[in-house]
């Protein structure tokens, strides 16, 4: 896809969610919001080896959204490649659906559970080992929160992964700058991240996380990693794509009202909904 | 003069069987958190592919043993007793027990196996936090041979296994006939009337040696070496105990959700709401328990879960039942 066709398939997946989310007004608008266009870029701009309709095709690179509570980005991309039928997007967090709030590892598509967070760059790096160890040429790639590196073992797995050489591994750092209380920089600075994981041993890059060329151009570095994993620190704005949501922490985990709700529909090109639901 | 022939370490015999198994087969994975042993050394030089140091990381050692346990892989994790359980809870939490991932943790020296390092290297509360665990397994060998054929276990049918191994030699218990103990789940190593003494690891030697002086004194004392304290299986025990008067327990562990509590839980929920057959007893650490300089015994006593305690605790409750 060119970057007009991305920008596109970006929006559909903001759509999807949004009424994906607004059906039981469960789930986390924002931070899927913010790693949207990265995941879009992912799945559709060329960077991820995969087959549509084979969930399990074993040379399929590997996709851990390590911020669990933004999972649910997933869920509209893996319906679309075919991985489960797109009415489970109706059931979402439903009694007897297949899709849950936070990625569990039984949905096709989704490679490991998470929720909890500091997890995911640790098990993407037993992913990479194991694909260095039996000969696949597979890459792992780890969407992880910027407030999640936060959690020490981040680290432990980011240090682990340099000595290992693991350049088969990719963590994208979501750069939303917001917790749930507030900015990372005003609760406990996360500082320059991009220094902190190239003095982990990692080759580190940062661009614009909603720019489709600058997504494209970091991605382009997988061809040349030297030995070292690579991480590359987003800047994203949390809940991109609805203003009144944009940078405002008190929308992590809060539902629109029925005027709010037909808003963000028109931000998002969708029509209105009378009564708010869908 | 005689050779006196140290016993083998458990961690040693267990790790001979893991590595002789590696050997053969490229996809069993051994992690360690730093932590060593004299059976390692010749498999870290001559399998580096296999062997993985985690760094003293045991956050790192657990989430990557899900994705390699997740890419097919057979894996061991292998850490000193307090770190390899509290201190990476959480992970083995989120990404070993609620995936059911074939992963196997091992841990060296539970209980007050570390007796002089104290408390941040006491694990008074393995068992409890281990056994809670959804799906986990919980073995505990009690000598090195039983040590051996566990780890067996864990080659031929891997699953979430939890195995407590004790960090001192001890005098070999079994030679053979381990498997029947696999099976039921506990070794019934001395038969007696009177009092079952139910013990795991370390201190089951002390259950015997306080069996033998209780038979010396006319009481018959049995003993069980209770090798999975998780599952439990409370019918197999309730028969076993209806062949005594009553049962005392005795561990290295806070008596709040220790191998007691297990051995009571199974009791009472094989009763299904009628009474429980049989009287029992825990002897344990308890709550508030004072932290001092010692060794081994010296805690042991401290704590009343030595011999002499055992013999006490099993007379009183011959005399409670007399014959």
């Amino acid at each position: 896809m060119n970057i007009n066709d991305l920008e596109d398939k970006a929006l559909w997946l903001r759509q999807e969610l949004f009424e994906m989310a607004m059906r039981q007004k469960k789930g986390h608008i924002p931070s899927s919001f913010s790693c949207a266009d990265i995941v879009t870029a992912l799945y559709y701009g060329g960077v991820l080896n995969y087959q549509e309709g084979e969930p399990d095709f074993p040379g399929r690179d590997r996709v851990i959204v390590s911020k669990g509570h933004a999972a649910m980005v997933l869920y509209p991309v893996l319906a679309d490649l075919g991985y489960f039928p797109a009415e489970e997007l109706k059931r979402f967090t439903e009694p007897g659906g297949l899709l849950g709030m936070y990625a569990d590892f039984r949905i096709p598509g989704i490679e490991g559970i998470s929720g909890s967070l500091g997890h995911g760059l640790g098990m993407g790096a037993g992913f990479a080992l194991a694909a260095r160890q039996d000969g696949h040429d597979y890459r792992t790639f780890v969407i992880l929160g910027d407030g999640e590196c936060y959690e020490g073992s981040i680290w432990e797995s980011a240090m682990f992964a340099a000595h290992h050489k693991l350049d088969n591994l990719v963590a994208i750092v979501d750069r939303n700058a917001l917790c749930i209380l507030g900015r990372t920089e005003d609760l406990v600075a996360l500082g320059d991240l991009e220094d902190k994981w190239r003095s982990f041993g990692w080759n580190a890059v940062s661009i614009d996380g909603h720019d489709f060329a600058e997504i494209g151009d970091a991605f382009a570095k997988l061809d040349n990693l030297d030995g070292r994993p690579l991480a590359i620190i987003a800047n994203t704005v949390k809940g991109k794509g609805i203003s009144f949501m944009e940078g405002r922490p008190e929308w992590h985990n809060r539902m629109p009202d029925d005027a709010q709700m037909n808003a963000a529909r028109g931000e998002l090109g969708l029509a209105a909904v009378q009564g708010g639901e869908a | 003069m005689d050779m006196v022939v140290k016993p083998k370490l458990q961690r040693d015999a267990v790790i001979e069987t893991i590595v002789a198994a590696a050997r053969k087969d490229k996809d069993i994975l051994f992690i360690s958190a730093d932590l060593g042993a004299a059976a390692l050394d010749s498999f870290r030089e001559d399998f580096p592919d296999q062997f993985i140091h985690a760094g003293i990381a045991e956050q790192n050692m657990v989430d990557l043993a899900s994705g390699l346990a997740l890419s097919g892989k057979k894996v061991f994790l292998y850490a000193m007793a307090p770190f390899i359980t509290a201190r990476c809870y959480e992970q083995v939490k989120c990404v070993i027990a609620s995936m059911n991932l074939p992963v196997t943790l091992i841990a060296v020296g539970v209980g007050l196996g570390y007796d002089h390092a104290t408390l941040t290297h006491f694990t008074p509360e393995d068992i409890a936090c281990m056994r809670a665990l959804n799906g986990i397994e919980v073995l505990t060998p009690s000598d090195a041979n039983s040590a051996a054929a566990i780890a067996q276990i864990c080659i031929d049918d891997p699953k979430f296994r939890y195995i407590r191994l004790e960090r001192q030699p001890l005098a070999a218990l079994y030679h053979g006939g381990f498997d029947a103990a696999l099976n039921d789940g506990f070794g019934h190593l001395c038969a007696g009337s009177r009092v079952a003494i139910v013990a795991c690891g370390y201190l089951t030697h002390n259950a015997l040696a306080a069996a033998d002086a209780l038979r010396d004194a006319g009481i018959e004392a049995g003993v069980i070496d209770l090798v999975r304290v998780k599952p439990l299986d409370g019918a197999k025990l309730t028969e076993l105990f209806a062949g005594y008067d009553a049962v005392l327990t005795v561990e290295e562990q806070l008596l709040e959700g220790g191998m007691g509590s297990a051995v009571a839980e199974a009791l009472i929920d094989a009763a299904d709401g009628r009474r429980a057959v049989v009287p029992i007893k825990r002897l344990g650490l308890r709550d508030g328990f004072e932290v001092v300089n010692g060794d081994r015994g010296e805690l042991h006593r401290l704590y009343g879960i030595d011999t002499n305690h055992i013999i006490a605790a099993a007379g009183h409750l011959a005399e409670a039942r007399p014959e």
